[in-house]
């Protein structure tokens, strides 16, 4: 028996049993065995060393020293008779035996080992059991008093069995409950979704006629198209059907043409005669030179229009009606189906019911229905007149017409303008002048985007608009646009003047006052005593410069402050306060690096020596030595770890070092939000507190009646 | 032991020295035994053991379903491993059954052809042996947590029963009706015993913590109250006079030559007390777990030099020595709380029930016969390689 041995036995099994991990390490155990062959004292020492890991409160511990004892079981006859002759304990340790005792947390690894403690007795007891008496009486004793079917692989007991039977039944019950209701459910329902199915795909035909059903003659625009507008999105929209914009053949386009050519645009010159227009006519091509792109996107937009109206309404409100109510249903019926198991065939329908409705609502993903609700009731009466191209002409007032729209709410005609700054030839104008029509959200971010480039007529059109309603005369001398910029800047200086109240001094504003600050005597009213002197008239100046000047508190801009305090706290962070000059914790603020650190060297030193100062000051009742024993007598935070703790921790190292790093934390899991309000809640000063104030009130009760006898008793 | 029967050839020694230094070697080295087993027929807790006195042979057990057994204790097959058979049951399928617990059950102590039991369902029933049919059947008002014959008396035939009332009831099986109350007790009659000695001296023991001495024939009180502290006032509290225990009082029980009366209470003590006297024999046997509710029955050996007591303690059986009360050994092998232990007499075995359902027989180990001075460690490894392949360390090679 060498001590030395027994040291590292000893040392060997603490480290084996808190490694925390759900294996022995094989080369420590190797050491074990081998000092344990030596003699069978050293086995007695190990049985009771495992004996006290078993005993520790904490699975993981008790998991490794299991294996230990797993591993050894099998190989000394010693270790088994020490082991058999203390199965009791063993067992209540490792198989929960004892209701009285239950296994430690971790809950998991509890488990864990209680499934492996009895599986290793089951086996144990085909090997040894006839050999070791008691270690049969412990199989008979798992088999038929706990009731441990060994062949169940959880090692529940009886009653846990039964307690997870009852659950089942009851979840049972519950599913059934569920599905009959789904069922009647899904039977009343049926019909509806099924109705509602249809008339969405009735509508999403009606929107977007299948292209099958097209004929060729059905691309010229028209009401014919069944009333749906249908605009393909591209850059170049020559392609678009609207009824209202007909860039190609519409009269007003002629005139442009016609207006073009007076321009100098070298390419519209080149077709001079006769004929233009008829070729104009027929091919809706100013120039033969143009090349057309076309460009068709896949992707369809449904615009909101007054013949489809009602459709589009329609189609919303099945949208909605699907997305909110039938489809959720749906969804919970294949739940409720999928869980309760059995019922293949609704469950299949319900599927198909779920496909088709997401399928519907796909659909009408893509249809990419714009809402124009706004233009739908401003304008309803004169959709026509919105649609119509307005000619140019060189001495027509668009402000007039901008005006009137702006006052519709909406925004102004640009085309005209526009055109007349940037010569375009027409094609493309008829494709700017597309961002006119209303409702398109991609026009109108053109015509955004085009307002906020300064150079733009856009730009100068909306300051202009933005005026109109302040000045009716600016409005016929904004026909030019060259006028624009002064009339904006004088607005601009409007804009800046501050808005005073009325006073004396505006009252005389510009004016000379006559009697500002002079004061009349009167001579004296007596009948003949006459002062000799008398200056009828005193100028007083300071009241002249009152009535001529006024005083304008001028107590600067607030500017917020940018800078923290930055100052290092106990608990690492950095102060956050965001003070101007002085942070009440910390001082004056200076500037400081990421760490906290000042970054100026005399600011660091003053503050060194403020802090030694601070310590030497310190009366001796607040030695942090003396005050932490007192918390740890009173159980009271009196502070000493947060103002003074601060060099002494530093000096220890980081406090308590963790013993098993390894090994589950186990007050880890109390940390949580309760525990943490407990600890608030009941500590003890809390407590005192509320007790104190419940007293008081009893004391108040008590002197209140304390002269009626029946209430004074009690 | 070779000197012991030499002493007893030549007559030196008075002839049960001999006995009482085997039996008492038998007793310490009482151990479980794989050899021995008692059928397992009780599907709950082991409330009671009784041996019956006339041949030795037969045990009855009483479980906490109401079940009755009957086993058969005698080894015939001439070999070692024996298993002890149920010879008769009175099992939950049979209509006489307890419908609860079985708190007690004793051989009619003259015959085996009759035995008693009482139940928790306050009923105390005298069942015929042969037809395990009850001739008899007693009700009480309340559960009977006793009942006890005398093993002595030839002028009556007198059972005392202990049940929930407070009065210890007579009943006489030559009538067949309960003759007689005794009045005195304040609490539940945990534990009533016949004196071995005198066929009229009856002590009970009771949860008012007191334990009362009777004579039957003196109907109008007990013969004294066992107090603890032997009548010293000072160290009693004034409500703790004359009480044997702190608590209540659940184990009793007589040595076999009637002298001594042993007392169990939940004060987790046992006492020794001088049966004629009521004297505490103030032996000290230390701090020993008693928490159980009901009856609790310790066992005295017979025929030992130093005598030994029996008393279940939690999961183990504690031995102690009677007059001194040194804990001589823990029988461990009980899974859960055991609730009885009997003595057998004649093969110094003991019989321990618990609420794991087991009876465990302790069997004393014999000794293994000596092996020849000649015999060679090589002939010693090979024997115990014999014994049992179990035995034998498996240390793999793979550690070196």
């Amino acid at each position: 028996m060498d001590s030395e041995n027994r040291d590292r036995l000893s040392e060997l099994v603490e480290e084996l049993t808190t490694s925390g991990e759900p294996s022995l390490n094989t080369d420590k155990m190797k050491e074990v065995k081998k000092i344990c062959r030596m003699s069978s004292q050293y086995i007695e020492q190990l049985y009771h060393l495992i004996m006290t890991q078993l005993n520790q409160e904490h699975a993981e511990i008790r998991l490794s020293a299991f294996h230990m004892v797993a591993e050894l079981f099998s190989r000394s006859h010693d270790f088994r008779v020490l082991l058999v002759a203390n199965m009791q304990e063993f067992l209540e340790l490792t198989v929960e035996t004892d209701a009285d005792n239950p296994l430690p947390p971790p809950k998991e690894v509890a488990q864990k080992m209680k499934r492996l403690a009895i599986q290793t007795v089951q086996s144990w007891h085909a090997t040894y059991g006839e050999a070791y008496k008691k270690l049969a009486l412990a199989y008979h004793f798992l088999k038929q008093v706990k009731k441990v079917d060994f062949q169940d692989v959880e090692g529940r007991t009886l009653a846990e069995r039964r307690r997870q039977e009852e659950r089942q039944r009851r979840l049972q019950t519950v599913y059934k409950e569920k599905l009959d209701k789904a069922k009647s459910e899904m039977e009343e329902t049926c019909a509806d979704i099924e109705e509602s199915l249809t008339e969405m795909h009735s509508c999403i035909e009606l929107l977007l006629p299948d292209p099958d059903n097209f004929t060729m003659c059905n691309l010229e625009p028209g009401p014919s198209s069944g009333g749906a507008s249908v605009s393909s999105g591209g850059p170049a929209r020559s392609s678009s059907r609207e009824d209202d914009t007909q860039p190609c053949c519409s009269q007003d386009l002629d005139k442009q043409t016609i207006h073009r050519t007076d321009s100098d645009d070298p390419d519209s010159k080149v077709e001079g005669d006769p004929d233009r227009s008829s070729f104009l006519r027929n091919s809706g091509v100013i120039s033969h030179k143009y090349s057309l792109e076309l460009n068709i996107s896949t992707e369809v937009n449904v615009q909101e229009s007054e013949d489809n109206e009602a459709v589009v309404n329609n189609i919303r409100d099945l949208h909605r009606l699907i997305s909110t109510k039938h489809l959720p249903a749906v969804k919970s019926w294949i739940q409720v189906f999928t869980r309760a198991g059995g019922e293949e065939d609704l469950l299949r329908r319900a599927l198909d019911l779920r496909q088709s409705l997401e399928g519907a609502l796909e659909k009408y993903k893509t249809l990419h229905i714009s809402q124009n609700r706004q233009r739908r009731v401003m304008c309803a009466d004169e959709s026509d007149d919105d649609f119509e191209e307005v000619p140019e002409r060189e001495d027509f007032e668009p402000q007039v017409l901008d005006d009137l729209r702006a006052e519709c709410g909406q925004e102004p005609l640009i085309s005209s303008s526009a055109s007349a700054v940037t010569r375009k030839p027409p094609v493309q104008t008829a494709a700017k002048q597309t961002p006119a029509i209303p409702g398109s959200s991609r026009a109108k971010r053109k015509a955004y985007d085009e307002e906020q480039d300064p150079t733009s007529a856009a730009a100068t059109l909306r300051v202009l608009k933005q005026r109109l309603p302040t000045s009716v005369t600016d409005k016929c001398e904004a026909s030019g646009s060259s006028t624009a910029p002064t009339k904006t800047s004088q607005a601009g200086e409007g804009q800046k003047a501050p808005v005073l109240p009325f006073g004396i001094d505006l009252y005389y504003w510009g004016k000379e006052q006559p009697t500002a600050g002079k004061i009349i005597k009167y001579s004296s009213q007596h009948q003949f005593w006459v002062p000799n002197e008398v200056e009828e008239e005193v100028v007083n100046e300071e009241l002249s410069a009152q009535m001529k000047s006024r005083c304008i508190t001028f107590a600067g801009r607030f500017q917020p402050v940018q800078h923290k305090c930055n100052a290092p706290m106990p608990n690492g962070a950095l102060c956050d306060r965001q003070d101007r000059f002085k942070c009440p914790f910390h001082g004056k603020i200076i500037p400081r690096d990421e760490l906290g650190r000042p970054t100026n060297k005399e600011d660091a030193e003053r503050l060194e020596k403020e802090k030694m100062k601070l310590q030497e000051e310190q009366p001796d009742w607040r030695d942090p030595e003396l005050m932490r024993e007192i918390e740890a007598a009173t159980g009271e935070d009196l502070g000493s770890s947060k103002t003074f703790g601060k060099g002494k921790k530093g000096s220890k190292g980081k406090g308590k070092k963790k013993k098993y790093p390894n090994l589950t934390d186990l007050k880890q899991s109390a940390n949580t939000s309760r525990a943490r309000l407990e600890k608030k809640v009941f500590n003890k000063s809390s407590m005192r507190r509320v007790t104190e104030v419940m007293n008081k009130m009893d004391r108040r009760k008590h002197e209140k009646f304390a002269n009626q006898f029946n209430y004074a008793l009690n | 032991m070779l000197s012991f029967l030499t002493a007893r050839r030549i007559g030196v020694d008075d002839p049960l020295r001999l006995r009482r230094a085997e039996s008492t070697r038998r007793v310490l080295s009482l151990e479980l035994n794989h050899d021995r087993d008692v059928d397992r027929i009780h599907g709950n807790g082991v409330n009671t053991l009784d041996i019956e006195v006339i041949e030795g042979r037969y045990m009855l057990s009483g479980g906490a379903d109401g079940v009755i057994v009957i086993y058969d204790l005698e080894n015939n097959n001439k070999k070692p491993q024996y298993t002890c058979k149920a010879v008769g049951t009175v099992g939950r399928s049979s209509r006489h059954v307890h419908k609860f617990s079985v708190e007690t059950v004793q051989w009619y102590p003259h015959d085996t052809g009759m035995f008693i039991s009482s139940s928790f369902d306050k009923t105390m029933k005298v069942w015929d042996t042969e037809t395990l049919k009850p001739a008899e059947v007693f009700h009480f008002e309340g559960n009977v947590y006793c009942h006890h014959m005398s093993p002595v008396a030839r002028k009556h035939t007198l059972i005392a029963v202990g049940t929930k009332d407070p009065k210890v009831q007579l009943c006489d099986l030559k009538s067949g009706s309960r003759i007689h109350v005794l009045q005195g007790h304040r609490g539940e009659v945990l534990s009533v015993r016949w004196s071995p000695r005198y066929e009229h001296i009856l002590a009970t023991a009771s949860a008012d913590s007191r334990v009362r001495l009777w004579d039957v024939r003196r109907a109008s009180g007990s013969l004294f109250t066992l107090d603890q502290h032997n009548g010293d006032k000072s160290k009693a509290a004034t409500e703790a006079v004359n009480t044997a225990h702190n608590g209540r009082v659940n184990g009793l029980c007589f040595t076999a030559d009637g002298l001594f009366l042993l007392t169990a209470g939940t004060d987790d003590r046992i006492r020794l007390w001088n049966s004629a006297s009521g004297e505490n024999t103030l032996v000290n046997y230390g701090k020993v777990a008693n928490s159980s509710r009901t009856c609790l029955r310790l066992a005295v050996s017979r025929g030992c030099s130093p005598e030994f007591v029996f008393v279940p303690c939690g999961s183990s059986v504690a031995v102690y020595s009677l007059h001194t009360g040194d804990l001589v050994t823990m029988l461990r092998g009980h899974y859960n709380n055991v609730d009885c232990c009997e003595f057998h007499p004649d093969y110094q075995e003991l019989y321990s029930g618990g609420k794991d359902c087991n009876i465990l027989a302790w069997v004393p180990v014999l000794r293994q016969p000596d092996v020849e001075d000649d015999g060679t460690a090589a002939g010693k490894g090979g024997q115990q390689a014999a014994v049992n392949p179990a035995y034998v360390d498996a240390w793999s090679s793979d550690e070196d």
